[in-house]
This record gives structure tokens, C-alpha cells and sequence, in this order.
């Protein structure tokens, strides 16, 4: 495979819009078998998400069946299995009228009670399932109105539920109650586009076009089926593989490539770069006050105007990153900008907060304690930061803060370990993050409530006032309502500096040049094929 | 020879036990809670603490360490290694599936570093002293010190990415086979080669060697009849240990290369904690390993009869 030439107009690529349209599908070249390398580390456990946790198995049931709504690219719900919906006012009440023309892939009806099965599934003890359920919350009852129109009741507010409904898979009762959830996921059938074909772990997935589907999505741009034969998932272990499986021609599309390996697409004539943002949290890092010394407000303030994260950006990520200034990141739709500019890079104020709160200067480079309530005079100010990835950040952070006297000891961390430490509640400073577009995320991070195993309340700090406005944030049916008291939240978190922002990290996404018809969904973890074509 | 193979599989049996002793241990001795771990989704929201508690119940978590043993060893004994934590498969099914591309890996770099390895050491060692020897060494030593994680890397960027004539990453054909046994065979070839030559040194100053040459046989015949067959023993023993490391390479190797095979499914099973995967696959490596050795002590005691009689 011969190499392209590489440029530096990467800037321009990157502003590429969240819906790329390569171009309209051509009949002529309507077949294909398209195939998309992956990091090997997303690959589910269980390919049913009523099961299974992770974000990549909403994307890949996506192909295999189609939920009630969709986030469009836009951002906005828009129909798929449901025409339309209505919300109570008191958001207790969510009811869907539902397309009448729509059959499972194994030719069984889609209906209501299609619809009531799949959620009372969900919820069964025997089919454990590992986040949706949860999701999902205290449902109290599905009702079926009427054969194409379904309600759920809920005793108090769930505002969350069309994200609920938007990620939940709907599959075929018939052949669901045919098997083990455990067994099921090798025998996906829904009313999606592609049928499922064959799962090798740590090698593929592969998925093939469903000839009776009629295009019930409204993403899709044409009538009946998708144009593609079939849809390869390759499973890539080593990153810097990954980033270039696009580049030598072993697959059409890279989805989420390292940063590093974006260089060789920028000015490509054989590939497209693509960039999305992910709503969320961003590479948030959450500070136990619990413990010194970030009990004191002073150093935690003093830690976040010691850092530059711009600076950061640019040395690590020729700038490729993204802000993220406060603990909703830049791009979610209910961030506070006063984020941005509450902490400068100000190394002489943090120098001055580390003195009165007792962090003295001795000259050593590492300040000391003096007179800091339950710390022994002349311990050095140490803290840890302990990440599961990304640590060159943490590693950074620790040249710029040493410039203030702090010793940030990096530590990277595997899953279990983080888990153990914050339960302990020994750590520091935590990698903490999750990726929504809907501001509950706060909730779950800041809410004393949620100061629980697998709970993700971690910082150890209370105040009514923001628990309040948390409780607005989880349960208030108005979206602006709730956006505005995100916002209020995010300040009093920045204004105690509670958490440390550092950058987001957007998806990037390698496209042959060959690929048709490719939509980015509006979350940097989700794609669209229903009108991809290749073009040989 | 019957009674010297009896002996020699009864001795393996407290090595399996003390395998599956540490690897149990050292999986438990970790932090961290595989229940928690498979509930802390990647989306938010608490986790009720009776959903945890009824977890950890099915997991059979709550049980003292020695029951949890006690299910695993009696199990393991049975063919039954249980269920995947992550998986909920049965493990032994699982590792099954991939053993065979992990064998296959194994085996094809094997055959790569005896195909480099013993050509290498047995020129070096007829130019013994010359440049022929030293270049010789020199890439053994090479190859030797190279770590098979860097390797792979360069193998797929300069074979697949700029050549373009192997696949990167993948199992199931003979075009992606080549490339990570390579990357494996490479690394054991130096090891290899260093052990012929010194083998065949050995051998080739020895007086029947030097009884040869004076009764005028070819120097050919001389050393593949003579000199080769006799500095092959202690490479043989070497092949099995051989194995050992390359079913321990594959770990890298297929993590590298993509494969779908036993090694990878180990890395990710520590990485989620699945103690019932890491238990089965490390022991089911053990018991192919030690039978590997077996066969090789077995082969051994055929080609030289001194060791099976205890002389």
C-alpha cells in the first residue's frame, strides 16, 4: 500500500460538521461490504445492551435494531420505531404511538406488546442487566394502550427516560423468550437494517443487510433497505495499528483513532478525518476533601490556577483536544461559561493561597506544612493523581505545578484498583468521567445520595444549596429549568474548586474516501450507515 | 519406560496443584471488586447496594476464600472451570475456542525460530571464529534482546503497511499467521541459534568427529551424520521450554497482531478482573506446558537411554 502525502491543514478538517455527507448513494455502486476497525478495548462482554454496559453495544445493536427514538446528528429526538410522543408535564408520564408497519427480522410483528416485553426484560432479575435497568429506574408500569401506542408510568419524576428510550434495544419477544439473555446476544434479531451475522471475540462482528427492512429510522435518507451487503467490525489491539488500517487499505473506516495517528489523513486524497466532540464531563479529575490536603479550599484553588491547559493541549496534542473549563465540558449544551476564565493560569496567586493556608516555601522546590490542621509540620505538599489513561496529562500538570511547590505524583491505575480506592476513599485526585449530553451526569458525580458502591459520588463534599440545585437537575421537566440549574451547580463545584477540568477528548474518525453516505450522530460515540455506500 | 512415564506425570501433579494455588491467590490477593466492577457501568447512576450484595451472592464472593477454592480446584479436576464473570460463558468453552489459534501461533513460531535458529547456529559454528560466526551471533544476540512487543510493531509497519504484503491483524488464515509468528520465531531463533553453536562446538571437537575426519569421511557426511544428530539433544530439550516461552509470547503477540487467541483473552479477563477466566486459561497454559515438557522428557529419554535408567 503506498503512502499519501501528509500536510498540516488539520485545523480545517477538524471543523468538519457532525453530519458528513459524503456524497449522495449511487445505485450503481449500491453493494458493499464495508469494514470498520475498532480499539479492541471497546469490545462488549455481551452484545445486547439490555444487558451489557457499554456505549459501544448501543452503537452496534443500532445496526441490528432500531429503539423508539434516535438522537438525530443534530441533537434533537426524532422518530424511529415511535411517529411521535408526549411527555407529562410532571415527566411521570411518557407515552409513544408506534409505527404499524414494522415486523421483527424474523418476521413477528412490532407492536406494543413488543415493546412492554422488551422493557419488563430489561428489568428482570434473570436477565441482570448491568446499566439499563438502573437507567431506566423505579418504572412502575408499561401500559398498552391500544396495539401501536405504549405508555410508561412512573411515580415520580424520571426526566431521563428518551435517553432511556433512545438507547434501549428492541428485540423480537419470539426469539428473545427462545433463549438465556446470556445466550441471546449471538442471536440478535430486531428491525434494524443489518442482521446479525457472526460474533468472534477479540476478532470481529459481522453483520449483514436485512432485505425486508423498510427504512424505519429517520435517519435514513432512502426507501427500504440499507445499500451496504454487509458491515465488518474489526477489533484493533494495538493503537497505533488502528490509526493506520485506513491509511494501508485494510479498512474503510478507523473509528476513534489516536490523536497521534490523525497526521497521515490530514491532506489525504485517500482518506477523510473526521472530529466530534463528546458531550460530558470531558477528562475530568474529581478531589477528595475528605482528607489533606485538598480538604483546604486554598489548595485546591491553588492547584487550578497552577495549571495551563492550553499550553498542555498544544504540547501534547498539537492542540488537537478540546477545552473542557468546567465539570460539564465546553460543547455539552448546559455548560457555565464563567468556567473559562474563573482560573487563569496565576501561579503567583497559588503560590499566595498555598502560604495561607500553610504550604510554606523552603526553598527545597517542594513546599512544607507549617501550622496545617492535622498534618505534621514539614510534610512535603504530595498529591496523587491517579488515572486509568491519559497520564501524559497528569504528567504535564506535574512540571507546571511544581513551578507553585506541589509534588502531583502520577499514578495510572487500573479499573479495579480505582474502584478499591474510592470506595477506601484513599485517593487524591481521580479520574472521573462520564459522557452525556443530558446534565444528570452532575447529579450522579455531585450528589451525596449517590455516596454508595458503584455510586459516583466521590469527592466527599456536601452543600445543601448544591443538592438542591441537583435534585432541579435530576427531576425538573423543563430542560431550560434544568440546564440553569447545571449551570448555578457548575459554579459553586468551580467556585470550591472541587474537581481539576483538563481537556475533552474529541472522537476521531478515519474515512476512506470510497465511503459514501456516512453520518456521525451527534455524540462523538455514534454513527449512522443506514445510507452508506462504497464506491470503488 | 513405562514406569519412567508414570513417575514422571505423577510429579506433575503438585505442580498443577501449586499452579493453580498461586494463580488463585495472587487473582484474590488483587484490589479491587469484580461485582462492583461489572455493575460501575460507563454511564453513571448509583448501583443499589442490594443489587451489589445479590452479585457478589451469585458470584459466589461471599463464600471464605477456601470454598471459592475448593469450587475451583474440584471443578477444574471435572473439566468444569466455571462460569465467565464478564463473559457469563463457561470458561473452559472459551478458552477451547481460542486455543486452537493460540496453538497455531505457538507452534508456526516455533517452527520459525528452528527454522532460523538451527541454520544460524550450525554455520556459525563451522566458521567458528570467522565473520560468518560473528555476523551470526550478532543477530542471534540481536534477535534476542529485541522485545517481541517492538518487534511486531516494526514487522506490521514495514510488511503491512509499507509493503502491503501481509495483513496487520486478524486469525483464521495462513497470510496472518505469518507475520506474528515471525515477530515470535524471531525472538527465540537468537536464543536457538546461540545453543546449536555451542552445541555443535562441543560436538564437533570430540575425538569420533576427529576419528572421522581421519578415516577420510566427506565432511559432509561427517557433520550431518555425525556432528548434527548428537548436538541436536540438548535442543531438543530446549524446544520445550521453547514452547513455554512462545505460548507466553503470544500473550504480546496477539495483543499486537489482533488474534483472536487465548493470550489476549487473559490480558483483558486481568484487566476486568474475570478471576474465573484468568484461573482456567493460566491453568489450562500450565497443563499444556508441563505436557509439552513431558513429551519433550519422554523424547529424551527415547533418543538417549542413559536417562531413563537413572545413569
Amino acid at each position: 500500500m503506498h503512502r499519501l502525502t501528509r500536510g498540516l491543514r488539520l485545523s480545517s478538517l477538524l471543523l468538519a460538521t457532525s453530519v458528513l455527507a459524503l456524497g449522495a448513494a449511487s445505485s450503481a455502486n449500491a453493494a458493499g461490504d464495508l469494514i470498520i476497525a475498532v480499539q479492541a478495548s471497546i469490545e462488549p462482554a455481551n452484545l445486547d445492551y439490555q444487558v451489557d454496559p457499554y456505549t459501544t453495544t448501543i452503537l452496534f445493536d443500532s445496526f441490528v435494531t432500531d429503539p423508539l427514538v434516535i438522537v438525530a446528528p443534530d441533537g434533537t429526538y426524532q422518530p424511529a420505531l415511535a411517529t411521535e410522543w408526549e411527555i407529562a408535564p410532571d415527566a411521570k408520564t411518557f407515552t409513544f404511538k408506534l409505527r404499524d408497519d414494522v415486523i421483527f427480522q424474523d418476521g413477528t410483528p412490532f407492536n406494543a406488546e413488543a415493546v412492554k416485553y422488551n422493557f419488563e426484560r430489561i428489568l428482570a432479575p434473570e436477565t441482570a442487566s448491568t446499566q439499563l435497568a438502573g437507567n431506566i429506574g423505579p418504572l412502575k408500569e408499561v401500559q398498552v394502550v391500544d396495539e401501536f401506542t405504549v405508555r410508561f408510568v412512573y411515580d415520580e419524576p424520571w426526566v431521563n427516560f428518551m435517553d432511556v428510550a433512545r438507547k434501549a434495544p428492541l428485540w423480537s419477544p419470539t426469539a428473545a423468550a427462545a433463549s438465556t439473555p446470556q445466550e441471546f446476544d449471538k442471536l440478535l434479531v430486531g428491525t434494524g437494517p443489518f442482521k446479525f451475522s457472526e460474533w468472534v471475540p477479540n476478532d470481529h462482528i459481522t453483520f449483514v443487510k436485512w432485505d425486508e427492512y423498510g427504512g424505519w429510522n429517520s435517519v435514513q435518507e432512502h426507501e427500504g433497505p440499507a445499500l451496504l451487503d454487509s458491515v465488518t467490525i474489526r477489533f484493533i489491539g494495538e493503537p497505533a495499528v488502528l490509526g493506520t488500517v485506513v491509511d494501508a487499505g485494510e479498512a474503510h473506516i478507523g473509528f476513534q483513532i489516536p490523536a497521534l495517528s490523525t497526521d497521515m489523513y490530514v491532506d489525504s486524497d485517500r482518506a477523510s478525518l473526521l472530529s466530534k466532540g463528546q458531550a460530558g464531563t470531558g477528562l475530568s479529575m474529581v478531589m477528595n476533601v475528605r482528607k489533606p490536603p485538598l480538604d483546604n479550599k486554598n489548595v485546591r484553588q491553588a492547584l487550578l490556577y497552577g495549571r495551563d491547559m492550553a499550553q498542555i493541549n498544544d504540547l501534547l496534542y498539537d492542540g488537537l483536544y478540546e477545552p473542557s473549563d468546567g465539570p460539564l465540558n465546553n460543547i455539552h449544551r448546559c455548560f457555565w461559561p464563567g468556567a473559562t476564565d474563573m482560573y487563569p493560569n496565576d501561579p503567583a496567586k497559588a503560590a499566595q493561597l498555598l502560604d495561607e493556608a500553610g504550604w510554606k516555601d523552603d526553598g527545597s522546590g517542594i513546599r512544607k506544612a507549617s501550622g496545617v490542621a492535622g498534618v505534621e509540620d514539614g510534610t512535603p505538599l504530595v498529591v496523587r493523581w491517579q488515572t486509568l489513561h491519559h497520564q501524559e496529562i497528569g504528567e504535564a500538570l506535574q512540571a507546571q505545578l511544581r513551578g507553585i511547590g506541589m509534588d502531583l505524583q502520577v499514578q495510572v491505575i487500573p479499573g479495579p484498583v480505582q474502584l478499591q480506592e474510592v470506595q477506601e476513599r484513599t485517593f487524591d485526585i481521580m479520574y472521573e468521567r462520564l459522557r452525556s449530553t443530558d446534565p444528570k451526569i452532575l447529579d450522579d458525580i455531585w450528589n451525596p445520595a449517590y455516596d454508595r458502591p458503584g455510586g459516583w459520588y466521590w469527592s466527599g463534599y456536601v452543600n445543601d444549596e448544591l443538592t438542591a440545585l441537583l435534585k432541579e437537575v435530576a427531576s425538573n421537566p423543563d430542560d431550560a429549568t434544568r440546564c440553569e440549574a447545571a449551570k448555578s451547580a457548575q459554579e459553586i463545584i468551580m467556585e470550591e474548586a472541587l474537581m481539576v477540568p483538563t481537556l475533552s477528548d474529541p472522537s476521531f474518525i478515519a474515512v476512506d474516501n470510497s465511503v459514501k453516505g456516512f453520518k456521525l450522530g451527534a455524540e462523538g460515540t455514534f454513527f449512522f450507515l443506514h445510507d452508506v455506500t462504497i464506491e470503488e | 519406560m513405562g514406569s519412567y512415564i508414570l513417575g514422571r506425570i505423577i510429579q506433575l501433579i503438585p505442580v498443577l496443584f501449586l499452579i493453580s494455588v498461586i494463580v488463585f491467590g495472587i487473582m484474590h490477593l488483587l484490589p479491587g471488586d469484580p461485582a462492583l466492577l461489572m455493575l460501575a457501568g460507563a454511564e453513571g447512576g448509583a448501583i443499589p447496594p442490594e443489587r451489589l450484595a445479590q452479585l457478589r451472592e451469585q458470584m459466589g464472593l461471599n463464600d471464605p476464600l477456601l470454598v471459592q477454592f475448593w469450587h475451583f480446584i474440584s471443578g477444574a479436576v471435572v473439566g468444569d472451570l466455571g462460569e465467565s464473570l464478564r463473559f457469563r460463558e463457561p470458561v473452559l468453552a472459551m478458552i477451547l475456542d481460542r486455543l486452537g489459534s493460540t496453538v497455531e501461533l505457538a507452534v508456526a513460531g516455533l517452527f520459525c525460530s528452528l527454522l532460523i535458529g538451527v541454520p544460524l547456529g550450525i554455520l556459525a559454528s563451522v566458521r567458528q571464529g570467522g565473520w560468518i560466526d560473528t555476523i551470526c551471533m550478532t543477530l542471534s544476540y540481536l534477535g534476542a534482546s529485541l522485545p517481541v512487543y517492538w518487534l511486531g510493531l516494526i514487522l506490521v509497519f514495514f510488511f503491512a503497511f509499507n509493503l502491503g504484503w501481509f495483513p496487520s491483524s486478524g486469525g483464521g488464515s495462513i497470510e496472518q499467521l505469518i507475520l506474528p509468528a515471525l515477530s515470535l520465531g524471531l525472538i527465540n531463533a537468537g536464543l536457538i541459534a546461540r545453543l546449536v553453536r555451542s552445541s555443535m562446538v562441543e560436538v564437533l571437537g570430540e575425538d569420533y568427529m576427529r576419528t572421522g575426519r581421519a578415516k577420510g569421511l566427506p565432511p559432509r557426511l561427517l557433520l550431518w551424520r555425525h556432528g548434527i544428530k548428537n548436538a541436536m539433544i540438548p535442543v531438543v530439550t530446549m524446544v520445550g521450554l521453547q514452547f513455554g516461552n512462545m505460548l507466553a509470547g503470544t500473550v504480546v503477540t496477539e495483543t499486537v497482531f489482533s488474534r483472536p487467541g487465548v493470550g489476549r483473552l487473559i490480558v483483558n479477563a486481568i484487566i476486568a478482573k474475570d478471576y474465573p477466566l484468568v484461573q482456567g486459561a493460566v491453568l489450562l497454559l500450565a497443563v499444556i506446558y508441563v505436557s509439552v515438557n513431558l513429551l519433550v522428557d519422554i523424547l529424551y529419554a527415547f533418543l538417549d537411554p542413559r536417562i531413563r535408567y537413572g545413569r
